[in-house]
């Protein structure tokens, strides 16, 4: 994709205004903002349908949070560094100090009773929607094991059961038992050939 | 409190996850052990970078501010940002990363590890943050609200509240 040239090629100024706009409109998480994004670069004529995925796919796969890897990539093919750093300051800057804000707010009145009572509430849902999260991550790496056989989904459930044992129960830091997960998958990838496919009952996205 | 220390705690779990609540298991782990924070800072802080705007991987600014103040939240910002210029050297050597079926095999596991350890992270949270049946009926319902896809973040962490006030108020 470095070789394409961009559709279009906005002024600094004009990109960190729409940059702006997206990070104050990205009230309401990440998939949210995502479809913003995508909306709006394929409006402007930044990037066409292809090349958007592809930036998505490429942002999955290297460290940090996944927007921001977009916006880079982004930025960049649009107007270089300079590019880079408008877009990414334009859509970070006024989410990051609302957070801030929002938490020292929160600080301050903490220790009210209505609001404790509120928190013992939302905690527990913080709680919920980790493990949704959990089970949408996991939910798609299950499913190709599946398509694969019983064999590789047992190695898979059997990695993923490990992992999370081994850190509830304190065994190794975050790092050792990712690598361990890596590890292991790979072998069992190598070492369990890919079976024949199983009917999959209808997928919940 | 060594700021270096803070800065590069922040920046390794940054660099170990891959967005969201990614970076969550490292620095439960680091902070708690130094006792720099609590388990009630980490539940405020995941609410918070819930509810507030941008991408939910800026919870850690308010770890940061909770822990080390505005100063801390500034340090925990760098840290979020840097590790993500690695998508430029991701990019350009993309085409020879993807097709070797070792890396992608490894990816693998990587993923199902990052799911183990979130469920892990929601166990430990766990003992904070819920503190009987009402506490797993929340749980339980926010669970099945977003799974649903059919309910906004913000609307989920409402009704927590309003339940807290309900039950607990």
């Amino acid at each position: 994709m470095q070789n394409v040239k961009p559709l279009s090629r906005p002024g600094l100024w004009d990109l960190f205004i729409t940059w702006l706009g997206l990070g104050i409109q990205s009230f309401g998480g990440g998939s949210a903002t995502f479809y913003l994004v995508r909306q709006t670069s394929l409006a402007r004529g930044w990037l066409d349908d292809d090349e958007f995925t592809r930036a998505w796919a490429l942002a999955q796969v290297s460290p940090g949070i996944n927007l921001m890897k977009l916006t880079i990539l982004i930025g960049k093919r649009l107007r270089g560094w300079p590019g880079l750093i408008v877009s990414v300051s334009g859509l970070i800057l006024p989410s990051a100090l609302v957070t801030v804000l929002m938490t020292a707010g929160f600080s301050a009145i903490r220790g009210q009773p209505l609001i404790q009572a509120a928190m013992r509430g939302i905690f527990p849902a913080t709680i919920g929607l980790s493990l949704a999260m959990a089970v949408q991550m996991g939910w798609p790496l299950l499913a190709r094991a599946r398509k694969e056989g019983r064999a590789r989904l047992a190695a898979h459930v059997l990695v993923l059961a490990g992992s999370a044992l081994m850190l509830a129960g304190g065994y190794g830091s975050p790092v050792v038992v990712l690598l361990l997960s890596g590890a292991a998958t790979l072998l069992t990838l190598a070492v369990v050939p890919a079976g024949r496919e199983l009917p999959v009952e209808k997928e919940a996205g | 409190m060594n700021l270096l220390l803070f800065f590069w705690l922040f920046l390794k779990a940054s660099l170990l996850s891959f967005g969201g609540l990614g970076n969550l298991p490292f620095l439960h782990k680091d902070l708690i052990d130094l006792g720099w924070a609590q388990e009630s800072d980490f539940v405020t802080a995941i609410a918070v970078g819930q509810l507030s705007p941008g991408p939910t991987g800026l919870w850690s600014l308010s770890l940061g501010y909770l822990t080390a103040g505005w100063l801390g939240a500034g340090l925990a910002l760098v840290a979020l940002s840097l590790p993500t210029l690695l998508i430029l050297v991701v990019a350009s050597f993309y085409n020879r990363l993807e097709k070797l079926p070792s890396v992608q095999g490894f990816t693998r596991g990587l993923s199902l590890g990052v799911v183990g350890l979130t469920l892990a992270v929601a166990w430990g949270l766990a003992g904070a943050a819920i503190e009987d049946w009402y506490g797993i009926l929340i749980a339980a319902g926010a669970l099945g609200l977003a799974l649903s896809k059919r309910v906004p973040v913000v609307v989920i962490l409402g009704l927590g509240a309003l339940a807290g006030l309900l039950v607990y108020g």
